[in-house]
């Protein structure tokens, strides 16, 4: 049994509102996650997944908990890039091509040689030779996010945290990036947090699938997914997928439920 | 198609003008063909030759003042932009220096440094800053949240977050902030050569019009307005240049 790299106890975040009680995010979260492991976390809108993310991240402080990576306490935010971030939607630099793009995280960190050459080694990993000199704006969305996920993968961090990366695409483009991101974490091993909103997508990427409750976020339940690798779209009519699909929409239906309740209170 | 739009709206605007002084007004004291515009504006740079002097003091007045204000503008508006201490210091002083007209510090400035160029300088500065200013400002305050955590990921230092993130997003905002600029130290120009100045398209201006040389006048007139277009031109340009992600994007 591998040990764990990243290790999250008893994380809250809230957030303070002008006098009253302050607005909490998520509570008490506990998360251990494996070298190597990919895990998802699915959960109604709004649970606070992707501020979990940002947490974790480092990008926002928490308000109480601690964050383990390799067993050790993180005080402040890892200047050894351990972590990778992938974000959702349009956060590439417009004036940027895709190869300096993928480029902001090593320039300076490396000879601007080896550096470019890093660079383009993971644009070819993510299928986008050739398309080192265009904008963003001259790329189709599957393909923004694939310089997206070069440039989180360039500094060669040790955990990939992806934040609903392809919540903006079409269905068939989603596929195709969801069969790619297999193909590209079969090649680089890496320990990946894998936030969404589609139940299949969790179950097909993943080894373990988390839900979430609803706001405040708690860690509602866990499943293993009992499916071997490699994957491919075929095992979206297996059985034992099916079934898990069915248990975790029930769950999240149940949360979904419960927030609206909470809300009309 | 848009391009023959353009050319039919300025020889339209020129014949309707030639109409209007010829057929219409029909009083040379008052408005005068851009006919006679143009031979005159011909005379004054070719066989004359006096609208030179007039140029050069304008444009020298312009360009420094304009630039004086791009190395104080921008700078200002990053540092208000990032330190909200800075920023409540000066905004009531900024707010009432940018609302307050013009003109009205015209004299006290030319009381306090004589009429010679530094006041003229001073004049058209006060007019280009804070366009510049305040475009600086906003361009660094609206930069995208995620652009920044983009940065904060790789864990940018400060300095690297700034030139790397913060300063290239705010590049549209500067530049159309300095195109703004051009048309406000145009007018600056033409305040400052308006009180006692002795040479100078405004000067031009102001003493056509007491002497009632009405061609004269026009000439002076037009000439801004083709020194504001090429600026605004100048520009178009330079942002091509320094933004070329954006030049492809589809006309709308």
């Amino acid at each position: 049994m591998a040990a764990s790299v990243l290790e999250v106890r008893n994380l809250t975040k809230e957030v303070p509102t002008g006098g009253g009680e302050p607005f909490v995010i998520f509570k008490d979260i506990n998360l251990s996650v494996k070298e190597g492991e990919f895990v998802s976390i699915v959960g109604p809108s709004g649970c606070g997944k992707t501020t979990l993310l940002r947490v974790i991240n480092g990008l926002l402080p928490p308000s109480g908990g601690q964050i383990f990576i390799d067993g050790k306490e993180q005080t402040g935010v890892d200047r050894e890039l351990v972590m990778g971030f992938v974000f959702q939607g349009a956060s590439l630099l417009p004036w940027r091509t895709s190869l300096k793009n993928v480029l902001l995280g090593v320039e300076g960190r490396k000879p601007s040689r080896e550096a470019e050459e890093t660079a383009r080694r993971y644009l070819n990993l993510v299928g986008l030779s050739g398309f080192e000199r265009h904008y963003p704006h001259q790329l189709s969305g599957g393909m923004q996010q694939r310089v997206n996920l070069a440039r989180a993968l360039v500094v060669d961090p040790r955990i990939l945290l992806m934040d609903e990366p392809f919540a903006a695409l079409d269905a068939q483009t989603r596929t195709f990036m969801q069969l790619e991101l297999l193909r590209i974490w079969s090649e680089t091993k890496k320990t990946v947090i894998f936030i969404t909103h589609m139940i299949s997508e969790a179950i097909l990427l993943s080894d373990r699938v988390i839900v979430f409750s609803h706001r405040p976020g708690r860690v509602r339940s866990e499943f293993a997914v009992p499916l071997a690798r490699p994957r491919n779209l075929d095992i979206k009519s297996d059985q034992r997928f099916v079934e898990l699909e069915n248990k975790v929409w029930k769950q999240i239906e149940e949360e979904v439920k419960a927030a609206a309740g909470f809300s009309q209170l | 198609m848009r391009g023959s739009v353009k050319l039919f709206s300025v020889v339209g605007g020129f014949v309707l003008w030639h109409v209007l002084a010829v057929h219409v007004v029909n009083d040379t004291a008052l408005l005068v063909s851009p006919v006679v515009v143009v031979l005159k504006g011909y005379d004054m740079l070719f066989v004359t030759a006096d609208l030179y002097p007039h140029l050069y003091a304008s444009a020298s007045i312009f360009f420094q003042g304009m630039l004086i204000a791009t190395v104080v503008g921008v700078p200002l508006g990053f540092v208000m932009a990032l330190n909200p201490i800075m920023r409540d210091y000066l905004t009531p002083w900024m707010t009432a220096l940018y609302t307050t007209p013009r003109i009205a510090f015209a004299p006290v400035i030319l009381l306090w440094f004589g009429v010679d160029l530094a006041s003229k300088v001073i004049i058209v500065f006060l007019g280009c800053v804070f366009p510049i200013l305040i475009n600086s400002f906003y361009g660094m305050r609206v930069v995208s949240r995620e652009f920044v955590d983009v940065g904060r990921s790789f864990r940018l230092s400060a300095g690297r977050l700034f030139l790397k993130i913060l300063l290239p997003a705010s590049v549209p905002f500067i530049l159309a902030g300095l195109r703004l600029a051009v048309g406000r130290g145009l007018t600056g120009v033409a305040i400052a050569e308006w009180f006692g100045a002795r040479e100078g398209l405004g000067f031009l201006i102001f003493f056509a019009g007491q002497t009632l040389n009405i061609p004269t006048l026009f000439v002076g007139v037009s000439v801004f307005a083709i020194l504001g277009i090429l600026g605004f031109q100048l520009l178009k340009v330079i942002e091509d240049l320094a933004t070329p992600w954006k030049k492809e994007l589809p006309a709308k």
